[in-house]
């Protein structure tokens, strides 16, 4: 009983939440933002998709011009995304991301202070699981290979591989929290708006 | 004595640096030529400029993207970067998505890829194998990222058909290899010693100076092989 009740407050929440990204983007200067960090988060999950080679080009001795490559590539390989199981992922991770800084900064410019910085801790979490449980891990190519093979050895890829998905479902799990939260929260500010 | 502990420290960090540095300048890492099988590699070994070794499972999709790459713009790669360039071109293959339990078929392959060094015609094999894995799988979207459906096990006869139609390899000699598994102890050895240079997967790549792992691909060979070009240029610019 008690279980159900706290799904239907989740559920109830969760659809304020939705509609409050709906009020909120009706902002023009919202949906710049939201676009902004949709692409920004875009281009950056997309740049390490495929683990640190793009990152270790930037740093290598290529010249400058053939970094500019480098870095242009990314922009057609994020059109990719929409191919795979795993692009939609990068891009439902990026979604998440783009709204709840939305949802942050409206949070934080109608003085809930306290629930952008809820918010922005816990789905600051979730980002960085988000982005080491990216790559191939089984391929050894995670983000979360080198790190574990600094611990564990060997033993890192077989580790990464199952944490790649626990960090995946993890990393979901905490945006969807924090959406869900930032999101009534604002709800309730624009609806006591409204009313005064 | 919270001074002398961080003097203490400071002190240890700094030594530590210089240690590094006096290291590094006592041992010059230029271009180690050792190759680890011969036949796996390309260019001239005594008057080589530039070493290029590319740490590889055949059952890794990204180390695959980069070969099949190569394979399609062989003639470019190999008059540029081989002869324009004198790169030793090498591969290591392992079989480390087996060790690792990601894919049975990983031992077989590199079996049968060390059978036909063993031959004296590893890359005519290496890249009929590679077009058989395409064709059959990666074409169709198996095996292409940890989302993927897996390939699944595969017979030993998949790696013999494979040497079939290439010219002087022995195909009854290959099949006896395989099935009998007699280069395994050279696949063991190379993939044990592998595991202590790479960070804990493939591809890695080692050129020089330069180090790389992962391979940023779509499966299309032209897009694949301005990536691979940047990685070899990458290469042959970093001092």
């Amino acid at each position: 009983m008690a279980v159900r009740k706290i799904a239907e407050t989740v559920i109830d929440r969760l659809k304020f939440a939705c509609a409050s990204t709906g009020l909120i983007l009706k902002r023009p200067k919202a949906i710049l933002l939201f676009l902004f960090c949709l692409i920004f988060f875009l281009y950056f999950l997309t740049f390490f998709r495929d683990g640190s080679s793009n990152w270790q080009l930037i740093w290598s001795g290529l010249p400058f011009d053939r970094k500019l490559e480098v870095a242009g590539r990314i922009f057609p390989a994020m059109l990719e995304n929409f191919c795979s199981f795993y692009g939609i992922t990068i891009i439902l991770l990026s979604l998440l991301q783009s709204i709840i800084i939305m949802h942050l900064v409206f949070a934080w410019r109608h003085r809930e202070r306290a629930s952008a910085l809820d918010g922005a801790s816990t789905s600051g979490i979730g980002a960085v699981l988000g982005f080491i449980a990216l790559g191939c891990p089984s391929c050894g190519i995670g983000l979360l290979t080198p790190l574990l093979s600094a611990i564990a050895g060997s033993a890192a890829v077989a580790l990464a591989e199952g944490l790649g998905y626990v960090f995946t479902v993890l990393a979901f799990a905490l945006l969807i929290y924090s959406f869900v939260k930032l999101g009534y929260t604002n709800y309730v500010t624009i609806l006591a708006a409204k009313q005064k | 004595m919270q001074k002398a502990i961080r003097i203490g420290a400071l002190v240890l960090v700094v030594g530590f640096l210089v240690t590094l540095v006096v290291f590094n300048a006592i041992n010059p890492a230029g271009p180690d030529m050792d190759t680890w099988n011969a036949a796996m590699s390309k260019g001239d070994k005594d008057t080589a400029k530039h070493h290029f070794v590319m740490y590889t499972d055949i059952f890794c999709p990204y180390c695959d993207k980069f070969s099949d790459a190569v394979a399609a713009n062989l003639e470019d790669f190999e008059q540029h970067y081989i002869k324009d360039e004198n790169v030793l071109f090498e591969i290591r293959v392992t079989d480390i998505n087996y060790v690792n339990g990601h894919s049975n078929n990983s031992k077989p392959a590199g079996i049968a890829a060390y059978c036909a060094a063993r031959e004296g015609n590893f890359w005519d094999y290496y890249y009929a194998l590679l077009a058989q894995i395409f064709e059959d799988y990666h074409s169709k979207g198996i095996g292409v990222d940890k989302t993927s459906p897996k390939i699944p096990d595969l017979e030993k006869s998949f790696f013999y058909h494979v040497a079939k139609d290439i010219d002087g390899l022995d195909y009854e000699k290959m099949k006896s290899c395989i099935n009998n598994e007699e280069t395994l102890s050279e696949l063991d050895t190379n993939t044990r010693k592998a595991q202590s240079k790479i960070n804990g997967g493939v591809p890695r790549f080692v050129f020089d100076k330069y180090t790389a792992d992962g391979f940023y691909g779509n499966w299309n060979t032209d897009n694949d092989y301005k990536q691979v070009k940047l990685l070899m240029d990458a290469g042959l610019t970093t001092k």
